[in-house]
């Protein structure tokens, strides 16, 4: 019989306490996996973010890190509205009904308006136009969140750059800038409400509870992307505002009446770009002629913040602000005391094995009599205390996970990142096990040490 | 007289209490225990007989003089080196059995074996056990055997690593006495049949008289006479 053998009967033969102290273990690493998934799945999520195809977004006034959270990640409220004047300012000559080249436009490759405040079931419904998807790209920047990204940590290699690709369709297509009320679902959405391309949706007006607006037509779900417009509802932003709240009060003899759901089929009359607003533009900078990318934007950025218009801000710096004042300390504290949670239930494993170090006297000097060694009895302790680590190990990963699960439902809603059983956070959790196996044998010392020094003449009598 | 597979010259011993008195416990000039030879040692309570056990199975030092097992002085031998000869070498029946509690009877024979040079063998076990008359009783913990077959386990433990000498004590102390003629009937004749040398302390005499060879450790050890 091996040491091993011996170990696991030893085990056995104290089962309720052996359960019982790898069960306390296993809360406490329960909670230090699932601090560590939720930790890294938020940083990803947030990473994910920052390589959507632009890297500007111009909204009003306000906080900037508000103004990312909210047309990045759909989170959080939006600040103001901007007026449609200023985002012409960013369009080129042949999309502006002046003929004139906007003021920035010279610095922008690609300015995509987004107008929220709508929901649906529970989503953020974001008014936009085609050019989101067929102009913008997801995925730049970094390698994208998700299992290849994690397979790659788990084993050790870094973050490849990933060139930014196209928008993709599950099923259907994009919406044509002329389908006022055809809409795009991210892959998350559509796989928990169960719509399909052809569906019709309503979103609400402010809240779930809102006032229902007219019907949408689904004309297609996007491929995953691992990214927050997984979970957004899009739509041609020419049908978000002729719904009734959408469009700015105007001068009377130039409002316009919102169109009712019966007049989809002949083509209701967009709303007069004087009663436009938009929330945010999302800006692809332009790389000059002879001038650093970094620099358009920095000089567009300066000359945006200096005028009274709005506001622009980059995710990227944005995010990492984010992270380094808020999330890293967060995760860092949850991080500790957790860790001093799996140390207390660790000091379980010695009040455990100190506890029972009477009846393991008698056993050790029997075994000492048979011929055992000093170093066979010192192994066999640390072993139980090894095997009782590993075994409240595995039941606290487990329950970890299944945390992170149940509490999924809650990130999703609150932080806007998706969470699942299969959420890992591999280097840290691979870095848990010998961590925990040290802390059980630093327990499992001083009963081990009890045995090895154990008077056998003694204890047999 | 055969080779002697124990031998002791000139052995002493004594314990230190608390006051800080020294206490003779163990004075022997000789004492020999042959190849395949049966014998019983008896003696009063406190007159060393569990210590002299102890010596010679190395569990304890002597302050002086020679202790020879199968030829191997144990007072030259490490730690280590003794604990290998014991496991290999001796059997040992404890007064209370000493089974580990959470161990199948086989897993008891088998933790014996596992401590010896060889390796560990679940059919030799079992045969160890079957021939101790437990074959049916070969995955019963200690508390679900009586305390005959408890015994029984214990001899084919001491077995298990083919063993030069068995040293019992007190084997039957703790059974009734319709059980002891069984009990030291088991350990004469398994030993006589494996060609185990067999040295039983015991305290009784009728236990004694039914070996052809007995001792008084009161007769040999000095510090016993002193002491007594």
């Amino acid at each position: 019989m091996s040491l091993f053998g011996i170990a696991w009967r030893n085990i056995r033969q104290r089962l309720l306490t052996s359960v019982l102290t790898a069960l306390s273990l296993g809360l406490g690493v329960a909670l230090v996996v699932s601090t560590l998934v939720i930790g890294d799945i938020v940083k990803q999520a947030f990473n994910s973010g920052s390589g959507l195809g632009y890297n500007m977004i111009v909204g009003a006034k306000g906080s900037p890190l508000q103004l990312v959270l909210n047309s990045v990640y759909l989170i959080s409220k939006p600040i103001e509205n901007i007026s449609w004047a200023f985002y012409e300012e960013f369009l080129p000559a042949a999309a502006r009904t002046d003929g004139a080249a906007g003021r920035y436009a010279g610095s922008v490759q690609t300015a995509v308006p987004i107008c929220m405040g709508d929901y649906f079931r529970g989503f953020r419904v974001v008014g936009t136009n085609a050019a989101y998807f067929d102009k913008l790209t997801w995925g730049g920047g970094g390698a994208p969140a998700g299992l290849g990204r994690r397979l790659r940590r788990a084993v050790g290699l870094a973050d490849a750059r990933v060139e930014p690709r196209a928008f993709a369709f599950a099923s259907g297509r994009n919406f044509r800038d002329d389908e006022f009320f055809g809409g795009v679902l991210g892959c998350d959405v559509a796989a928990k409400l169960g719509l399909r391309a052809g569906d019709p949706f309503a979103p609400t007006h402010g809240a779930d509870d809102g006032l229902v607006h007219d019907p949408f037509t689904v004309t297609g779900i996007l491929a995953r992307t691992d990214t927050p417009v997984d979970r957004g509802v899009y739509v041609n932003m020419e049908g978000f505002y002729l719904q009734e709240g959408h469009a700015k009060p105007a001068a009377e003899e130039a409002a316009v009446k919102p169109a009712p759901v019966d007049d989809h089929a002949t083509s209701p009359v967009p709303l007069p770009a004087s009663q436009r607003e938009v929330t945010a533009i999302l800006v692809e900078t332009a790389a000059l002629p002879g001038l650093p990318a970094e620099l358009t934007a920095m000089g567009l950025r300066t000359a945006i913040n200096e005028g009274r218009d709005g506001q622009a801000a980059e995710p990227i710096r944005e995010i990492s602000v984010l992270l380094d004042l808020f999330v890293r300390p967060l995760e860092l504290l949850l991080l500790l005391v957790t860790t001093l949670v799996v140390i207390v239930s660790a000091i379980g494993i010695l009040v455990s094995m100190v506890g029972s170090s009477l009846e393991r006297s008698r056993d050790v000097a029997v075994m000492r009599a048979l011929g055992a060694r000093r170093s066979h009895v010192l192994a066999t302790v640390l072993l139980e205390a090894v095997l009782l680590a590993a075994g409240g190990g595995i039941v606290g990963w487990g329950l970890g996970h299944a945390l992170v699960a149940a509490v999924g439902p809650l990130i999703t809603t609150n932080a806007g990142v998706s969470a699942s059983l299969l959420s890992s956070a591999p280097a840290a959790e691979m870095l848990l096990v010998p961590f925990l196996i040290g802390l059980a044998i630093l327990a499992a010392l001083i009963p081990a040490l009890a045995a090895y020094r154990t008077d056998v003449a003694k204890w047999l009598g | 007289m055969s080779t002697p597979v124990i031998e002791l010259e000139q052995v002493r011993k004594s314990f230190v209490m608390p006051g800080g008195e020294r206490v003779p416990v163990l004075d022997i000039d000789a004492f020999a225990v042959a190849d395949r030879e049966q014998c019983a040692l008896t003696g009063q309570s406190g007159s060393g007989k569990s210590t002299l056990l102890h010596v010679i199975s190395g569990i304890m030092r002597p302050d002086g003089g020679r202790v020879v097992v199968d030829g191997h002085d144990l007072t030259r031998l490490g730690e280590a080196a003794t604990d290998r000869l014991r496991a290999d070498t001796l059997g040992l029946v404890f007064q209370h059995f000493n089974l580990l509690p959470g161990f199948t009877a086989l897993e008891n024979v088998l933790v014996a074996m596992s401590f010896g040079s060889g390796r560990p063998s679940r059919p030799r076990a079992a045969d160890l056990l079957a021939s101790v008359g437990l074959s049916h009783r070969l995955h019963h913990r200690p508390g679900e055997l009586s305390i005959g077959q408890q015994q029984r386990v214990a001899v084919a433990r001491a077995l298990a690593n083919r063993p030069r000498v068995i040293l019992a004590d007190e084997p039957t102390a703790s059974i009734d006495t319709a059980h002891q003629d069984q009990v030291i009937e088991l350990l004469k004749s398994t030993c006589a049949e494996q060609g185990v040398a067999l040295l039983v302390v015991t305290h009784s005499p009728e236990v004694a008289a039914r070996f052809p060879k007995r001792l008084r450790l009161e007769d040999f050890n000095r510090a016993a006479t002193h002491h007594g």
